[in-house]
C-alpha cells in the first residue's frame, strides 16, 4: 500500500501537468513580445518572426517533453496496481444470483436506508427507482427474469409501503435521538408502555430497563437536559417515582427493584456503593438505546441490524473461500450458484450465526423440512433419512447408546 | 482456537471487492493525460504552421500587411491562451483524481490496521463499504441523484466515481432514449486508443446504425414519393457512408446483411434484414456502449454490490430461513433472540434461490432441552425466558407461544442429545 501512495503523492506534487502550462505560458510570452515589437515597428516583422520560429518551437517541444513524467508515473502506478492485485481477481460476473431480481434488491436498498434513518436519500432513491425500473437480467438460477418479474413488480409498492416504514423509521429515530442526545426518556417509555402487553409477552425488559433508568437520573439528581443539579431532593423524587410508576413491575422484578431502592440506604454516598453502577453509568444510555432498537425492529418483523449490511459483509468475508472454490468448479464446468447447498463450509465469526444448525451425524447432511432433526426416545437425535435406513421400518438399536426403539417413537424436533 | 481461526481478519485476501475503486481513477488520470497530450501536440503543429505561413506573408509584403500580421499574431495567441486554459482545466481534474486516489489508498490502509472481524474498527470499515457498494450499484443503475445524494450524507465523494457514471449514462440514454450516436462516437474518439487496444467494435457497430438510419430515411423518402430524387439521394449518401467507415471490417456477413438492406425496405419485414431495422437495435448498442464502458475502465461487469451480497446470503442461509416451521433459535416472537437477516422481510425473497451455507458440525446452544411439542432450547434462555414473563413455579412457556403460548410442566422438559 505504500508504494502506491508514495506514487500518488509524486504524481500530485511534482509529476503532473504544470510544467507543460508554465511552457505553454512561455509560448505566450514569446509571442507577445514578438507583437509588441512588430506593433511597435512594422519593419522588423519579418525578422521578429523569423526569429521567433525556433524558440517557439523549443519552448512547444519542452512543454511536450515535460508530459514524460507524468506517462512514466502513471505506468508506475499502475504496475505496482498490478502487483497488488495479482492474486485478487474480481469475482466472477457468472456467479451472480442477483441481476435476475433487480426489483428486490432495489426494495432491499430502500429499506435498508429508511432503517439507517436516511429519509430523504430513499426518498430520492424511490422516485428515480420508480421513474426507471430496473431490468431484469436472466441468471444461471432464473433463465426467465420476466416471468417471475411480472409477479413482483409491486414489489416497491405491494409488499413494501415505503411511507409507512418510514413513518415507524421516523418513530424510531425520534426516540432515539430524545436519549442518546437530550438524555430524555419520556418518548421511549410512552412507546414501550403503549406495548407493554406485546412486549411482555417476548420476555422483554425495556420497558422496567427504562423506568429503572429513569429513577437513577431521578436519584442523582440528573434534569431533562442530563447535567447534574445538585438538588438536595433527588432521592426523595425518585421514591416518589417509584412509588407511583413500579407497581405493575413489583411481580416480574422484585428482585431489581429491590436493589434500587436498597441504594437509596447508601446515599448521599452512593459513588462508594455497591450499587454505583446503576447510578453512575454512561453506557446504561447506550444499552437502553441498544434494546430499544432491537425490540422495535423486532415487533417490525425486521432484524435489529440491517441485513444489507450484515450480508454484504457476511459476503466479503465468504469471498477469498468462495473464489478457491470458483477456480475448482472452473474445472468441472459448473457453478456454486447454482446448487442448493454450497460444497464448502464458509468460515464467518460466531456473531454471524443465528439458527441452530443440525448437521445429522450419520449421513453428515444438514436436515431440511424434507429431511428433518428425529429425536429417538433415547434423546439421541438423527435426520429422518437415516433414521428410515437404519430402521428399515423396524426397531433398531440407536448408533450413539444402546437404547432400542420403534422409528414410530422418534419425534420430530426444532431447532 | 475456533474462535481465532474464524475472527482472524486477513486484510491483504480482503480486498477481492476493492480492485475497481483504485482503477478507475487509475483509468480516468490515465485518460486525462492522454486529452492533454492530444491537445498539445494538436495546438502545436497548428501553431508552427501558423506561424510559417504568417512569416512567408510577412516577408514577401511590406507595409500594409502588418496589421494582417498582428492579427495572425493575437489568433495565435488566443489559441494558445485557448491551449493553457484546457490544460489548466486537466492538471485540476488531475489533482482531483489523485485525491481521490489517495483518499481510496487510505482508507484500504484502515483495513490493515485492524486485526479482528468482531474489531469494532472493522464494523466502521464495512459500513464504508457497504455505502461505497450502494453508491456503486446506484450508479450502475443509472439512480445518479440517490447515489450523488448519499455519497454526500456519507461524506464519501472521494471513494466513488458520481461525475465519471454520470457522463457514462448520459451517452448510454442519449442511445436508449434519444437514439442518438453523436454523444457515443464523440466518446469513441476520445478513447479512441484504449478501444483499439482492447478490440472493441462499437464504433463500428454505431457507424453501422448511421447507416442504417440513412437507408431508412431514403426508403422513407422514397414511398412517400417526394419526388423520387430525395430518397435516391440518400441512398446513395449512405452508400458512401458505408464505403468510408463500414468496409474495413472483416465481418462479411453482416456487411452482406448490411448491403441488402438497400434492396429490402424496413416494412418488407424480411429477415436477415428487418432485425437491422428493428429499434431494439439501439438497446443493444446502449448495452454495448455499458459494457464497452466497464471493460475499458477496468470496472467489473456486474455491480460488485451483487457480488458481495450473493456470496453473503449463501454464507448466511440455512435450511431454516425459508422453513415452513417456526426456527427456535432465531425468530421475532421473543425477545431471547434476535431476528435472522436472511428471514427479515428484506432479503427473505431475495436469498430464495441462492444455496445454503454449507456445515459440518451442527450448532447448538448449550446444554440444549426438549420441549414436549419438539421444540429445543438451550437451557438457560428458556429458563430465562421464563423467568421474565413471570411463569408460574412448576411450569414452562415455550417462547416462541409468547405469554399465552404452550405451557409445560417443567418436569415434561427433557435433555436432548446432539453430537
Ligand atoms: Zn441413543
Ligand atoms: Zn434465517
Amino acid at each position: 500500500m505504500d508504494d502506491l501512495r508514495e506514487q500518488i503523492e509524486l504524481l500530485e506534487s511534482s509529476d503532473n501537468l504544470s510544467a507543460s502550462i508554465n511552457d505553454v505560458q512561455k509560448a505566450i510570452d514569446l509571442l507577445v513580445a514578438a507583437r509588441a515589437k512588430i506593433a511597435a515597428d512594422p519593419q522588423t516583422a519579418p525578422l521578429t518572426l523569423a526569429k521567433l520560429h525556433d524558440p517557439l518551437k523549443k519552448t512547444m517541444e519542452v512543454a511536450q517533453k515535460d508530459l514524460k513524467p507524468i506517462y512514466s508515473g502513471l505506468n508506475k502506478y499502475s504496475r505496482a496496481l498490478d502487483k497488488k492485485f495479482k492474486d485478487k481477481p474480481l469475482p466472477a460476473a457468472e456467479n451472480d444470483a442477483l441481476s435476475s431480481h433487480p426489483q428486490l434488491i432495489n426494495r432491499a436498498i430502500a429499506m435498508h436506508l429508511l432503517r439507517e434513518g436516511q429519509f430523504s436519500v430513499a426518498s430520492t432513491f424511490i422516485d428515480e427507482a420508480n421513474r426507471n425500473p430496473p431490468r431484469p437480467e436472466p441468471t444461471p438460477g432464473t433463465p426467465n427474469p420476466y416471468l417471475q418479474e411480472a409477479c413482483s413488480k409491486d414489489a416497491m409498492h405491494g409488499t413494501f409501503n415505503s411511507e409507512k416504514l418510514q413513518s415507524q423509521f421516523s418513530e424510531m429515530y425520534h426516540i432515539l435521538h430524545e436519549l442518546r442526545q437530550q438524555r430524555n426518556l419520556g418518548p421511549a417509555i410512552e412507546w414501550a408502555r403503549d406495548r407493554s402487553g406485546v412486549l411482555e409477552a417476548r420476555g422483554s425488559n425495556l420497558e422496567f430497563e427504562l423506568c429503572r433508568l429513569k429513577f437513577v437520573c431521578l436519584f442523582v439528581g440528573r434534569d431533562e437536559g442530563g447535567a447534574i443539579t445538585e438538588s438536595e431532593d433527588g432521592p426523595l423524587r425518585a421514591w416518589a417515582y417509584a412509588r407511583s410508576e413500579f407497581a405493575p413491575f413489583q411481580n416480574r422484578y422484585s428482585r431489581d427493584i429491590q436493589k434500587l431502592i436498597g441504594a437509596m440506604a447508601f446515599w448521599p454516598n452512593v459513588q462508594d456503593s455497591p450499587y454505583r453502577r446503576y447510578f453512575y453509568n454512561d453506557s446504561a444510555w447506550e444499552e437502553v438505546a441498544a434494546s430499544f432498537t432491537r425490540e422495535f425492529c423486532s415487533l417490525l418483523g425486521l432484524s435489529a441490524d440491517s441485513p444489507l449490511y450484515i450480508a454484504a459483509t457476511a459476503g466479503a468475508i465468504a469471498l477469498p473461500t468462495l473464489l478457491k472454490l470458483q477456480n475448482i468448479m472452473k474445472e468441472k464446468r459448473t457453478e456454486w450458484t447454482t446448487q442448493n447447498e454450497l460444497p464448502v463450509e464458509i468460515p464467518l465469526p460466531p456473531s454471524y450465526h443465528f439458527h441452530s444448525i443440525f448437521v445429522c451425524p450419520v449421513s453428515k447432511e444438514q436436515s431440511t423440512d424434507q429431511n428433518p432433526p428425529m429425536m429417538m426416545p433415547c434423546g439421541h437425535v438423527i435426520a429422518q433419512e437415516s433414521l428410515n435406513k437404519l430402521s428399515k421400518g423396524a426397531r433398531f438399536k440407536c448408533p450413539y447408546c444402546p437404547g432400542e426403539s420403534h422409528p414410530r417413537d422418534a419425534k420430530k424436533v426444532f431447532l | 482456537m475456533a474462535e481465532l481461526t474464524t475472527t482472524k481478519l486477513n486484510a491483504e485476501s480482503h480486498l477481492l471487492l476493492d480492485q475497481p475503486l483504485l482503477r478507475m481513477p487509475y483509468e480516468l488520470s490515465r485518460r486525462n493525460f492522454k486529452n492533454a497530450q492530444r491537445y498539445l501536440e494538436r495546438e502545436t503543429s497548428t501553431l508552427l504552421t501558423s506561424l510559417s505561413s504568417t512569416s512567408k506573408v510577412a516577408t514577401k509584403a511590406s507595409g500594409e500587411t502588418h496589421e494582417n500580421t498582428l492579427e495572425s499574431l493575437d489568433a495565435m495567441i488566443s489559441k494558445m491562451q485557448g491551449l493553457k486554459r484546457k490544460l489548466e482545466g486537466l492538471h485540476e481534474e488531475e489533482g482531483k483524481i489523485h485525491r481521490h486516489s489517495k483518499a481510496r489508498l487510505a482508507h484500504l490502509q484502515d483495513l490493515f490496521e485492524v486485526q479482528s472481524l468482531v474489531d469494532v474498527k472493522y464494523d466502521e470499515w464495512s459500513r464504508i463499504r457497504l455505502s461505497r457498494l450502494l453508491v456503486d450499484y446506484l450508479l450502475r443503475e443509472g439512480y445518479s441523484d440517490a447515489a450523488a445524494h448519499l455519497a454526500q450524507e456519507k461524506g464519501i465523494e472521494d471513494l466513488v466515481d458520481v461525475d465519471a457514471f454520470v457522463a457514462c449514462h448520459k451517452i448510454e440514454r442519449s442511445l436508449r432514449e434519444g437514439r442518438r450516436t453523436g454523444e457515443a462516437l464523440n466518446w469513441c474518439k476520445e478513447n479512441g486508443q484504449g478501444l483499439k487496444k482492447g478490440g472493441s467494435n462499437l464504433e463500428f457497430q454505431l457507424r453501422l446504425q448511421q447507416y442504417i438510419e440513412m437507408v431508412r430515411q431514403g426508403h422513407e423518402a422514397g414511398a412517400e414519393g417526394k419526388g423520387q430524387g430525395g430518397g435516391e439521394q440518400k441512398l446513395i449518401e449512405a452508400r458512401q457512408h458505408a464505403k468510408k467507415f463500414l468496409s474495413g471490417s472483416g465481418d462479411f456477413e453482416l456487411l452482406g446483411r448490411a448491403a441488402g438492406l438497400l434492396a429490402y425496405r424496413p416494412w418488407d419485414m424480411v429477415e436477415p434484414y428487418a432485425s437491422l431495422y428493428s429499434p431494439d437495435r439501439w438497446i443493444y448498442l446502449a448495452h454495448l456502449f455499458l459494457t464497452t464502458h466497464h471493460t475499458l475502465y477496468s470496472l467489473p461487469p456486474r455491480p460488485l454490490l451483487h457480488i458481495a451480497l450473493s456470496a453473503g446470503l449463501s454464507a448466511l442461509k440455512t435450511p431454516s430461513c425459508h422453513s415452513a416451521y417456526t426456527s427456535s433459535s432465531a425468530n421475532a416472537s421473543s425477545s431471547t433472540t434476535t431476528v435472522c437477516p436472511i428471514c427479515s422481510t428484506e432479503l427473505n425473497a431475495l436469498a430464495r434461490n441462492v444455496p445454503y451455507a454449507h456445515h459440518t458440525k451442527s450448532i447448538v446452544e448449550n446444554d440444549p432441552v426438549v420441549l414436549p411439542n419438539g421444540r429445543i432450547y438451550g437451557r438457560e434462555r428458556l429458563t430465562g425466558y421464563n423467568e421474565k414473563v413471570g411463569t408460574e413455579k412448576g411450569w414452562v412457556r415455550d417462547p416462541v407461544g409468547g405469554v399465552n403460548g404452550e405451557r409445560f410442566r417443567e418436569i415434561e422438559v427433557r435433555k436432548v442429545f446432539i453430537s
